[in-house]
Parts: structure tokens; sequence; C-alpha cells
């Protein structure tokens, strides 16, 4: 198996990044290893069973689901990966207000939200999600998976696009999203609810504008996997071991070794090395540029960004729990039956002064949760007519969470409690901060996006101008993961992109075809071949 | 989805081992498995602080002595085995321990401090043996990996006859199968430290001492020979890892494995299994599959009243499945993170404890050994009030378990699954695991603290799983029972599961359906139901003869067993 250690490609790092951008490689032929530091693959997507139950603890909801290159490009589907896509997507309650509901249909949606909170809300909310959706399937969407060009040729080509999509888009990408929002008219609790679509993942309120119209449509249209998130990344490990790949895991990579400039190979920590010309790396940026090489193998430029890289501020505190009751909220079962239920939400000064709280350091008193029962959508999920609870809150990372995890717990419980009184635990599994930088390394400060969405890191500039389509200073040396273009979440789009790269590169013959979406984009002048 | 030569219910480490068999034998074959993963009852969890692996079930492995070693090429998938100088070792309250060694001479070192006249017994055991191994892995092939008989039986008894005839202990072999534990200790020993550690280490696998014939067999055969004949082993990485080898040998056998698929109906149709049909929770909700020949590694009672129904079986059969009992052989279970190795109060006696994986605190004595056995049985089902149990401090072996420095430990518990009573009062049975699970957890902590005093300071993190939670966790652990249904000797060997619907070791009266799980007793991690059911699965397929099916037990340990790491996790 791993008797003979060397290698086409090494990819370091068996997350869903490095599993796509490995399987792809290997479906190419090529001879394949994936490093990773724990005992299994599937970094960000965990699942765990335990007692009858199934605890996911990172990732849940995937975004992308089957538009995702990798879906159809892996088989995925025959290798068992099943979405479910649940009608009820989302559900706002308050003490306020009556509860606040998304659901798959913008028109139910819009209706939904004339009837229960405003005629001017709801006409909003259909000509923005009109939109939002319009500028995602055209242009959003396919840019995730091409690589990223500098910012203002971005907004240039979309400008001189065919399809005039491009240039309205541009009108809303310049706003902030609190004036996006503004501009579409939309008032609290509304206002608050569509903004938290975006901010609840550590996105800010005051920038990155050019994103809301994505992550908006996609919290929208949010999808889990059937049996857990691990059953998307176990069915991708097994395409690449059906493909001929090698996995070798407690394997954690130190050094990127060298030899005239040039990559030859890897040490792990145990002292193994494995021998490749070629690195695909899906680690952050400290582990790429600080630590994998000595610092005059690189131009200062790389190792300065590196060292000025922002790590999130804004992290989850977790409590994952096997309930004997689903929740519930509201008289009205479909409050009580979405994907995704937010607890105590409803107006955008206290959301946004929350957010602040957090990101200078203050662990909230009163957390804001979000608590997905997966069970609901997925039986499988939980025993019997029993259900799982997911709870997940903004915390900050710097707080002695050994310490007050047991009282934070409980008090998210009550929390919950306060909203759904029948919340009946019969186990609680905690999962502070912490946890998330011990289980992944690339995760420091529980970064699940392996860095900040700030400006000065994100598109053209993730991790910085040198190395964010994929290659780097070092010839043979790639990059692919979070801190790379396009980001974190569930998307499919860094490997994908770190494969289709080096196979070029390479001038391997690849497996797969450019997405219909991408070549629909290319016609309509979004994306320019360069 | 196609027809299959083979569909096996259940992904359970036999499941697999059965599968890997029939596919390498080029049988077409599935198994079908209810969870995301395989190997249900051989399972590693991260469910705390990351870094710290809790093994849910097996955990002290005797696969090294099971064929499929060899004829699976197993090793080649990763599966590596870990373990320390002492494979078993008992405290007692009054600060001394009993050790069995992985090198005998340290068990004889640590016997003698109890009793010369014991520790001279265990000699000429040993210097017996050792010339007469091959009897012995003869005897464990048609034991263990053969469907029970009784020519079995009687070279069972002839061979203890032999054995005790050699080493001076009046008794006869068929006497021997007449005793339980508790008699057969009394005559092999005369120190209560000895006979307790051997009658403990039998219990634990499943040989209550309690029982007729059971508790003798454990008592005595796992008692005096663990260690060097009978391994006492982990799995390097967790128990998982012992899983994954084996659905990396099934995959690399053709088979093909569906998770996250629960069956829920056998097609039965004529007398005949045809099939089955995919539960609606599964990723194919609904789905009919059929096969020639169907394996449940589901145990007896989900198998036959749910799976496939009492119109199919007759109200006779099912009269006597329902009356399987599943009572003896349940756990309550505690895991532990810790931030150092527990410091054993007896380790002043004989400090070898502090390099033993897996031992036993509490039952000093048979007396109170006894009253344990009776507490739980299913006459009285009380919650023993003292704690008397066994524990495992995996990362002694395998310190990849826990980050560096840090250590696992769990505790099983022996206890009557539908409890009536317990020292704090009244109990409402199967239910109120959920209610005093940790408060239990919590006397058992307590305990613990006092015979590793500093115990409590190195917690960091703890996970319990009762009865309940096991059956949660697999509908075929009726009661949360580990061993596929009760080992009591009306359910022993040849009686087992129920003589009625059995027409073979695991052939059933239904043609084409086979068992591979309830079917023997000892099964465990020596993958013998799994060969059992291959076996004979390939027999009817007209695929046994295979050139590459030939290994026999414990040959692959005698081989390799010099080569397995110790006490790497020892500082």
């Amino acid at each position: 198996m791993t008797d003979n250690k060397s290698f086409d490609v090494a990819v370091i790092g068996g997350g869903p990044n490095g599993l796509v951008c490995g399987t792809y490689l290997a479906k190419c032929g090529l001879k394949v290893v994936i490093l990773e530091a724990r005992h299994e693959t599937g970094g960000g997507l965990d699942t765990f069973e335990y007692a009858g139950f199934r605890y996911n603890p990172h990732a849940i909801y995937h975004m992308m689901g089957e538009y995702m290159p990798p879906y159809s490009d892996l088989n995925l589907k025959e290798n068992g990966v099943k979405y479910i896509y649940p009608d009820i997507q989302c559900s706002y309650i308050s003490k306020n207000h009556k509860p606040l509901i998304f659901y798959r249909d913008p028109e139910k949606t819009a209706q939904y939200i004339s009837v229960n909170f405003s005629k001017t809300d709801g006409d909003a909310y259909r000509k923005m999600y009109a939109d939002f959706s319009e500028f995602s399937e055209k242009i959003l969407m396919p840019l995730t998976y091409v690589p990223p060009v500098p910012f203002i040729e971005q907004a240039m080509i979309l400008n001189n696009a065919a399809d005039d999509a491009g240039e309205r888009y541009n009108e809303i990408a310049e706003l902030t999203p609190i004036n996006i929002l503004s501009t579409y008219r939309f008032s609290d609790p509304v206002k608050a609810g569509i903004l938290n679509l975006f901010t609840m993942w550590g996105m800010p309120a005051f920038e990155l504008g050019f994103l809301f119209p994505l992550y908006v449509y996609k919290m929208t249209n949010a999808s889990i996997v059937a049996g857990g998130s691990h059953r998307l990344s176990s069915a991708i490990y097994r395409a690449f071991l059906q493909a001929g790949g090698t996995v070798m895991d407690r394997a954690e990579v130190v050094k990127v070794i060298t030899e005239g400039g040039r990559p030859v190979g890897v040490l792990t920590r145990d002292g193994v090395v494995v021998r490749a010309k070629i690195i695909a790396s899906t680690c952050d940026p400290h582990q790429n540029f600080l630590e994998f090489f000595d610092k005059s193998e690189l131009p200062a430029q790389v190792v300065d960004s590196a060292k000025k890289w922002q790590w999130e501020k804004e992290t989850f505190f977790g409590a994952h729990f096997a309930l004997r009751k689903a929740p519930v909220y509201d008289e009205n079962m479909d409050a009580n039956n979405a994907l995704i239920t937010f607890l105590g939400i409803d107006n955008t000064d206290e959301l946004i002064h929350h957010i602040e709280d957090v990101q200078s350091g203050i662990v909230p008193d009163v957390p804001m949760g979000h608590v997905t029962c997966a069970s609901i959508f997925d039986p499988i999920q939980a025993y019997g007519d029993f259900h799982t609870g997911r709870w997940e809150s903004l915390a900050p990372f710097d707080a002695d969470w050994e310490k007050i995890t047991p009282d934070y717990t409980k008090l998210c419980v009550n929390e919950w409690k306060k909203y759904a009184p029948n919340f009946d635990p019969i186990n609680i599994i905690p999962y502070p901060p912490t946890y998330i930088e011990m289980k992944n390394k690339s995760m420091k400060k529980g970064s699940f996006k392996h860095g900040a969405y700030v400006p000065l890191q994100m598109g053209y500039l993730r991790p910085n101008d040198l190395c964010s389509q994929g290659f780097t200073p070092i010839e043979g040396f790639y990059v692919c993961g979070a801190s790379t273009y396009p980001g974190g979440m569930i998307l499919g789009a860094g490997g994908y992109l770190g494969a289709n790269l080096i196979a070029d590169d390479l001038g391997v013959k690849k497996t797969w075809k450019e997405p219909e979406f991408v070549t629909v984009a290319k016609e309509r002048g979004f994306i320019v071949d360069r | 989805m196609e027809n299959y030569d083979v569909i096996i219910i259940g992904g359970g480490i036999n499941g697999l081992t059965c599968a890997a068999y029939l596919g390498k034998a080029g049988l077409k074959t599935a198994v079908i498995e209810a969870r995301g993963e395989c190997g249900a009852h051989c399972d590693t969890i991260e469910a705390g602080i990351p870094g710290y692996m809790f093994n849910t079930h097996a955990v002290w492995m005797v696969t090294p002595m099971s064929p499929a070693m060899k004829d699976l090429e197993l090793a080649k998938y990763g599966l590596e085995w870990r373990t320390t100088d002492y494979a078993w070792g008992k405290n007692f309250k009054n600060g001394k321990n009993s050790l069995s060694g992985t090198n005998p001479f340290d068990t004889i070192e640590n016997w003698k401090k109890h009793s010369a006249k014991d520790a001279d017994l265990l000699e000429r055991a040993l210097e017996y043996f050792y010339p007469n191994m091959l009897d012995f892995t003869e005897l464990m092939q048609k034991w263990i990996y053969s469907a029970p008989s009784m020519d079995t039986m009687n070279l069972m008894s002839g061979f203890i006859d032999k054995y005790f005839k050699a080493v001076g202990v009046n008794c006869s072999g068929k006497q021997f199968l007449n005793m339980d534990g508790f008699e057969i200790m009394d005559i092999l020993f005369e120190s209560e430290y000895i006979k307790t550690l051997a009658m403990a280490l039998g219990w634990i696998a499943g040989f209550n001492p309690a029982h007729k014939t059971i508790g003798a067999m454990g008592a005595t055969i796992l008692g005096l020979l663990i260690g060097p004949f009978y391994p006492s082993v982990v799995v390097k990485g967790g128990s998982h890892e012992l899983t994954h080898a084996l659905v990396q040998a099934a995959i690399d056998n053709g088979v093909e494995i569906i998770p996250n698929c629960p069956v829920s109906e056998i097609i039965v149709e004529g007398g005949e299994a045809k099939g089955v049909v995919l539960s609606d929770r599964a990723i194919y909700p609904g789905l009919k599959i059929m096969a020639k020949k169907v394996i449940s590694n589901v145990s007896l009672k989900p198998t036959f009243l749910d799976m496939i129904g009492e119109d199919k079986i007759g109200h006779e059969i099912a009269k006597l499945v329902k009356a399987y009992s599943y009572d003896e052989q349940n756990l309550f279970t505690v895991h532990y993170a810790l931030s150092g190795a527990p410091q054993f109060k007896s380790a002043q006696f004989d400090e070898g404890i502090q390099r033993c994986y897996m031992g036993y605190f509490g039952g000093d004595t048979t007396a109170e050994m006894k009253s344990f056995a009776n507490d739980i049985s299913r006459h009285t089902k009380k919650i023993h009030d003292k704690i008397i149990c066994n524990y495992f401090i995996t990362t002694l072996a395998d310190p990849l378990q826990a980050p560096p420095g840090g250590h696992t430990t769990h505790v099983w518990f022996d206890v009557p699954p539908e409890p009536v009573s317990w020292k704090h009062g009244k109990l409402n049975g199967f239910m109120d695991w959920d209610v005093i699970k940790e408060k239990l957890a919590d006397d058992i902590t307590d305990t613990y603290e006092s015979y590793a005093p500093g115990f409590k300071k190195l917690i960091k993190d703890r996970l319990v799983y009762t009865p309940l939670d096991q059956f949660r966790s697999n509908p075929s652990a009726v009661l949360g029972n580990w061993a596929g249904g009760s080992m009591i000797p009306e359910q022993f060997y040849e009686k087992r599961p129920i003589p009625q619907i059995m027409r073979g070791g695991s052939r059933t009266f239904l043609k084409n359906l086979y068992l591979s799980n309830s079917i023997h007793v000892a099964s465990n991690s020596t993958l013998g139901s799994g060969y059992i059911a291959a076996c004979e699965v390939a027999e009817d397929m007209g695929a046994r003869n295979q050139s590459w099916w030939s290994s026999q037990a414990c040959l692959w340990f005698l081989e390799n067993m010099s080569d397995i790491p110790l006490n790497l996790g020892v500082k």
C-alpha cells in the first residue's frame, strides 16, 4: 500500500478540498497520495454516531449541494451521496413578533411576509430574491468554479458583458449588505433576518456586499447530506481509492522538502518522507508560508502576507443533543419544521452590536443560537422517534473555555428552552470553539473558513495576489484550501480549481469537462478566458 | 442495484469477514449496513475533546488467532496490534494485585507472591502446553471456527483430560464440562487472588463463572492461557481500525458495501429467502434487492420477528424465538479522557499493574463474585451494590488514542438490563438507564478513585454508555446485549441459538437463509461466526475449495506475536 513512498502528487490535508483535488487528479491517471494529520479524512465534514444518534459537529448546511462540479464529475450520487433540500429553510423565533419564515419557494415566502409582517417587506423580498437568484445563478455561482480575477478587472468584465445582469449586479455589489437591504426597503425584523443569513457565518455587515446576494440565495436553498455530513467526504474518499489514490492518515506534514527551489517531497511529524514533485496544500497560510518552507525560499511579500493573515474574530460555540422530541416554538407548524431556526434575532441594531461584542472578545451572555434538528428531515440520524438537535452561536475564541463550557452549555440549553419549552435532551455534547482548532489544525482560533473574510483577504487576494489562483512562487507547490480563493464553506471549489490547474500544468488529459454553467457564463460574457 | 449471489445484512466484523471470504471465493456479494459506517460493535468515536478516542465496544481483541489474518491478508490493510507487558491484572482492596503477563514467566513471578503451589501448577501447565500447541490450535479451529458438534465437545473433553492428568489435577474432562467456574477454580487453585483473577477474565469474555460448562471453560482456558497463547491485544489506532481493515479487504475482494440502508424485511417466499427490502429511512427507501443467499448478521430476534415475521416462520418457532434470552452480557460503560495514567495503589505490591492495559477491581473473593452473579441474574435483577468491574487503559498500549501525554480509560460494569433495584432504591427497568446513568457513573468514578488515588483529578471528560444506549445504537443488541444473546447453558454451543431452527452452524430451516450472529459463543472478535457462515455458504455454492482458504486458528498469532510492540504508552 504505502511501501512505495513515491508519488506524482502529494495532497496535504484530507478535508473536502484535499479529497476533491486528490480524486480529480487520480482520475487523470496520476499517482496521488493524500496526507491527513488526523486518524481519518473528512476535515470539516465530520459525523460520529453515538447511542443511536448522529452528531455533525462541523459543517452541516451544504450551500452548493449538487451544483458543485465534483458531485457529478466524481459520481458521488452513485457512491451514496443524497442531498435533502427542506422546503422550509429558515424560521426566526422571537418574543417580539410572529415567526419569520423563509421557504424555498420565494413566492410563498413573499406572501407569508406580506401577510405576517408588511406588504412592503413582502414585495421587497420578491424583488430581492429575483435579483439575487439571477446574480447567483448567472454570475456568483459560476465564478466560484473558475480562478479569480482582480476586483476591478472583474467589475469591468461584468459591466461589459452582453447580458446586463452584470451591470445590475455591479450596482449592488458596491454597497454594504446593510445598504443593500435599505435599497430594497426592508425593515426589521425582516431586515435583520436577511442580514443574519450572511453575518451568521462571520461575514461583515458593512463589507463584502458583492457576496451578499450569494449567501442570501444559498441560505434559502440549503441542503443537508442524508446520513450526516461525513457521508459526503466518505463518498469522495471511496471515489479516491477507486481511482487508485493512496491515503496516509495520522500523517501530519511539517515540511515541504525542496531541491533546487522545487519541491521533491514532504516530511511528516513522525519523520516519514513521502516523495512527490507536485504538492497541493489545503492548509492555512501559516502552515503554507511560515512552516513548510525556509523563509529564504519564498518572496518576502508572500511571507509578509502570511504573517499579516487575519484569523476569524467570530467562531462558534456548539452544543449537540439527543432529544426526546422535536422542539416546538409556535402553533404554526412551519415554524417548527425549518432547516435552521434562529432564536431571538429581530433587530438589525441589536444584531450588529451583538456581533461587535463578539468581535471584541466578549462572550455573549445572551447567545443568539441557530439550531437544526437534522433528524426531522433525515430520520435515520436519530433513534426511533427521537431527534437530534444542534446548537451554534457566535462566540470569541479567546476565553477560558475549559472553565466556562459547562455553565455556558447550560446557558445555551436554557436559551433554547426559552423558545421551545418542550426542549428535552437525553444527551448533551458540548463543542466549545477550542475543539474546532484542536480537531483541525488549519482552523486556527476556531477559524472554520481558515481566515477572516475581510476585503484584503478575499477574491483575488486570498491568500494574496501571488497565490490566489492556486499556483505559488514555488513552482510545483500549489495551494487550494479554504485560505485560497474562493474560500471556506462546503463548496467543492478550492480542490476542484487546484486539480484543474495542476492537470493543465502537467498537460494530462482531464476526464471531466468544463461545467455547463461555466460555458453559459462565458457566453453571457461574465467569464472571460485568459 | 443488481442481483447478488449473497447479501449480508449488517456490516459488523463478522458480517464483513464473511463477505470478504465469499467475495474472494468469487461470489457476487453485498453488505448492507444500517449505520453510516460498518462495525457497530467494533467502533471508535471522538465524541468529546478532540484527540481522545473512545472504543465503544470490542477493545480486548482476540482476532490475531483468526484464520482471517492469513486468508484475507489483513495486515496489508494497515491492521496492527499493540499490547502491554501484562495482559490482565486484578486490583484488590488490601493493596495487592494478581497479574497475567504476556510473558508467562512474569505471571509465575507474580503468582509466587500469592501461592507457591498455584504458581507451580501454572508452571507445570505451561510445560505441558508448549509441546502440545498444535493440539490446542486444532481444538480452537474446531471449537471456534467450525459448526458445533459432539465430536468437538469430545475433543475438548479429551484435551482437558490429558492436560489435567499431566499437571496432576484430579478432575476428568467430563467432570470439567459439568462444572461451573467457581467449582473448577476451587479444584485448580488455593489462592483467592488467583481464582478470582481467572474467573473475572472469563466473565468479561462472556463466560459467567456461575454457569455450568460455560463458567469452567472461561475461567480455565482463558484464565490460564491469556497472554502467550490466547491473545490480549488492542488495535493500533482504535478498534475501528479492525473494521476498516475488514472493509478494505472486502472491497478489495469485490464486495459492495452499502451503508445508510437499514433493512426492514427479508423476502421469504415458499420457505425460501430471496432477498431484502430496504427501510424507508434508507438512502434508497423501499428498494428491493434480490440474492441467491441471504445471511443475517443481525441477532436472532430482530432477524426472525422483525425482518421475517411470525407468519413466515410459524407459531411454534416464533414462540421459541420470543423466549430467546438477551439479559446476560449487558454492560454499563463509562469512558474517561485523562490528563495522565491512573496510578494504582497495588503498584506498591507489584508495579506490573502499571504496565497492564486491561484490569479489574472489586470482587476480592469467590463469595463476592458469587454474590455479584446472583444479584444481576434474571431472578434478582439488581445492580450490585459494590462496583466490581473491569477497566481498560488502552493508551498504555497505544498512545495514539489520546493527545500526547493524555490517556483514555473506560470501565465495563456488568448489570441486569432491566434492573428492578439498586442501592439507591427501586428501579423501573430498561428505560430507567436514561435516569440513573450519571449517578451510577459517579459511583464508578468514586470506586476507581479508591483503587487509583488521584484518578478524579486526571479526568478531563466523561462519556457514559448504558445498555439502553447500546440498544438504540444497534437494534441487533436487544436489551443492549453485546453477545448476540445470553451466554447461558440453554443457549450454548450446539443449543445456540435455538436448535430447532438451525441446520448447521449457520444454515437455518429456511432455505438460503443463514445466520452469522447469535450462532456461536466466544465469537467476539475471533470472527468465528462470520467464518462459519462463509464456510457453509461457500460449500452450498460450490465455492469452498480455495487454495488460499486454508489457515488454521492461532497460527498467525504464534508466528507474529513477538513482533507486537509492548508498552508504547507507558512512561
